[in-house]
């Protein structure tokens, strides 16, 4: 294959159907028309149209050829962080996989020891940010109880539920369980020891039972009763755990009210360094 | 009386131990329910910033001690309650369930007895493992005093155990905890080490005999309650390290709860900044292999609040700069100050492709802040030069000054020839005042 070259910049829009090997086939086409597209949409994107589309179809057996070229030519490492940069939320990921890409096959495995360039950079950088936010969700998603069957919604930047599916089928392997991931509208559904990932567009969960209510005041209750007032420090709490992910945490419920006084912070107590005072591990 | 107020007054008196995280223990999920994660995982943040991994609650607040610093002391009013053992594996179950928390942190005032204490313990964590099938994260805590065999049952049962060493040196326990002694307190500890190592040396054929506080064993002092400098704090630290094989010692900024003649004020504000130097050098020590003596000395007992223990020992170690940032072994690169252990990684990884330049070493995410003044690198063979206020002025650590002047108060200020509490008055000033003590002290 002709990969390892530059491409010509060309005015003109790729479009796949969205996902894997949609991508892969898009760049063997870009890299056999050598063009450099201004742009690589999914489908159903909204376009200006500036720039002439062309709708690349799926080909198997061509984005097999991309992946076994990433593979062999460059490195199992290279092809690990271009799938997970291509869950995670990263703008434009695709063009930023193709650059990355026609740098490794040009330079080979060492392109993973590049990481002051900046085609490397970028997906490092959003790999960081994807790990991240998943290491984050494992602790901050709810379980609601719907008598017997577990159910949480989440809300995250990058798409995580394959990563959060291996975390919490074993965890709660005996268990019946739902994740919903809002932001990408997709579920995953654990029932009989099978998880199974669903498309769900619009979904409201129904309120929950009254023993759920009961826990869910215990754990506020427990949430505020272990915080020491003489060191509130709500900048800090919030460097480490990020509004956006409160809407999902019941601990957090009526700090999220309007008019409400933030949860545990008595108005005379002053607020402290948002720098980390419970580890070591701030310092450099 | 009902759960939520028993909770209520047993969280409450366990929010100040700080020995809690959840690391340590990777555990497959397998035939029980649940799993751990090795590296520790925080389900929440409280109002002060803390992680919030573990059900943290007493078993029981009531006590037959009388140690001065505790809030829940024999002599002191409090509301007490105690837990059902099968309250509290409800609710850890419960809660677990929920994804709320990774597993369950167990102390407990002493009732009776230090043995009758520990066999209610046990009892709770029991039924949580054995009826609940529940493989989560489990630290406990031992009782000063309680019997071997209880302590190597709670074991079994516990990924960690921790027994809180309380004071920083004897005369302090004797002082302000009366009824502990340091016997009591060193005798589990050397057990639990004993009984964590063998477990960890039984062959391969003993796989499903169940492990003896697989995650190891934490302790926790209380730091600013008693006299002791910082360098006796550490180097008992690193002692307790070397000694029994501890994970993890915590330490404790004492919040005064009750009036006594022997403690600090009632109104004395928590010493966070020197408990926040303390953790640094811990960190140190663990991560960075500083040794206690190249951190303080007789000489200089406390560290300086305006810098992290290793930009002071920087200062006073120039002679090791400019380290070559192309050449130099990872040990050295690990003690300029601005670049941590993933930084280090970093370099190494990248200058295997080629000599690294001062954007390079930017672009692979190195803070340059305060490194810069200590290296060398492809476009700076001889380094920079900035002047010693330039260096300084970098190498003060901002958190210093917005945890508050008054927190400087707590250090012996005289010895250092910092200014006092009174003495500044806005940040600027601070941070300017901070400059000139620190070149004259050079
Ligand atoms: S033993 Fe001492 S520190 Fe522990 S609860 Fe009783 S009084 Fe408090």
């Amino acid at each position: 294959m002709p990969f390892g070259r530059n491409l010509t910049a060309a005015a003109v829009e790729y479009m796949y159907d969205g996902g894997l090997p949609g991508l892969y086939s898009c760049i063997y086409d870009c890299v056999y028309a050598d063009e450099m597209p201004a742009h690589i949409r999914r489908a159903g994107e909204t376009a200006f149209g500036l720039f002439p589309q062309k709708e690349v179809a799926t080909d198997e057996r061509r984005a097999l050829r991309v992946r076994n070229a990433i593979h062999d030519k460059i490195s199992p490492a290279a092809l690990e962080l271009v799938e997970t940069v291509f869950y995670s939320c990263l703008k434009d990921k695709e063009l930023h996989i193709l650059r990355f890409l026609l740098l490794g096959f040009a330079t080979g495995p060492a392109v993973m020891r590049m990481p002051g360039d900046a085609r490397v950079h970028a997906l490092k950088q959003a790999e960081r940010h994807f790990w991240r936010e998943q290491h984050l969700l494992l602790g901050f998603i709810r379980f609601t109880d719907y008598e017997g069957f577990l159910a949480a919604a989440i809300t995250p930047k990058n798409y995580a539920l394959p990563f959060l599916a291996r975390h919490f089928c074993e965890r709660y392997r005996h268990e019946s369980f739902m994740i919903y991931d809002k932001t990408h509208s997709m579920a995953l559904v654990y029932k009989e020891y099978k998880p199974e990932f669903v498309r769900l567009e619009k979904f409201c969960f129904n309120p929950p039972p009254e023993k759920e209510e009961s826990y869910r005041a215990l754990w506020k209750q427990f949430y505020n009763a272990i915080a020491i007032e003489a060191r509130v420090n709500l900048k800090c709490r919030m460097t480490h755990m990020h509004k956006r992910y409160w809407e999902n945490m019941p601990e957090m419920e009526d700090a999220l009210l309007p008019g409400a006084p933030p949860r545990g912070a008595p108005s005379q107590i002053q607020e402290r360094s948002p720098r980390g005072i419970t580890d070591g591990a701030l310092i450099l | 009386m009902d759960l939520m107020r028993k909770l209520t007054i047993l969280a409450d008196s366990a929010k100040y131990d700080a020995a809690c995280t959840s690391s340590g223990a990777g555990r497959a999920g397998g035939r029980g329910f649940g799993n751990t994660l090795a590296a520790g995982c925080c389900h929440s943040f409280s109002a002060d910033g803390r992680c919030i991994s573990l059900l943290k609650v007493l078993y029981t607040n009531h006590c037959i001690y009388d140690c001065r610093y505790c809030a829940n002391r024999a002599s002191n009013d409090v509301p007490r309650a105690a837990f059902l053992p099968q309250e509290l594996a409800r609710l850890t179950i419960e809660f677990y369930r929920r994804n709320y928390i990774e597993g369950l942190f167990l102390s407990s005032g002493v009732v009776k007895s230090p043995d009758y204490t520990m066999e209610q313990i046990i009892r709770a964590l029991e039924l949580i493992r054995y009826q609940h099938n529940f493989r989560g994260y489990i630290h406990a805590k031992a009782i000063p005093g309680a019997s071997p065999g209880l302590v190597h049952k709670l074991g079994l049962l516990a990924d960690r155990l921790s027994v809180n060493i309380e004071m920083p040196s004897e005369l302090s326990l004797k002082r302000l905890a009366p009824q502990k002694s340091r016997r009591a307190i060193l005798t589990p500890m050397a057990q639990i080490a004993a009984g964590h190592k063998q477990s960890e040396q039984e062959p391969a054929i003993y796989r499903n005999a169940p492990k003896f506080a697989v995650a190891g064993q934490a302790t926790q002092m209380i730091i600013g309650a008693s006299p002791e400098s910082d360098y006796q704090i550490i180097r008992l630290a690193s002692g307790l390290y070397s000694q029994y094989a501890l994970k993890r010692v915590f330490y404790s900024a004492y919040i005064p709860t009750v009036e006594d003649t022997l403690l600090p004020a009632i109104d004395t504000k928590p010493p966070l900044l020197r408990e926040h130097r303390l953790y640094q050098a811990d960190w140190l020590m663990r991560q960075y292999h500083f040794t206690a003596e190249e951190l303080l000395s007789e000489q200089t007992p406390n560290f300086n609040p305006y810098l992290d223990p290793k930009c002071n020992w920087a200062i006073h170690n120039l002679h090791v700069f400019p380290v070559d940032v192309n050449a130099a072994p990872r040990e050295l690169l690990l003690r300029v100050p601005g670049i941590g252990p993933e930084s280090v990684r970093r370099i190494l990884y990248a200058r295997r492709a080629g000599r690294l330049g001062l954007d390079d070493l930017k672009k692979i995410g190195v803070v340059l802040k305060r490194a810069r003044y200590f290296i060398l690198c492809a476009d700076r063979p001889r380094g920079i030069h900035m002047g010693r206020e330039a260096m300084t002025r970098a190498l003060i650590d901002p958190g210093a000054i917005t945890f508050g002047t008054e927190q400087l108060s707590m250090f012996d200020t005289a010895g250092t020839g910092l200014p006092g509490s009174g003495d500044v008055k806005t940040m600027q000033e601070a941070v300017e005042e901070a400059v000139l003590c620190l070149l004259a002290g050079i």
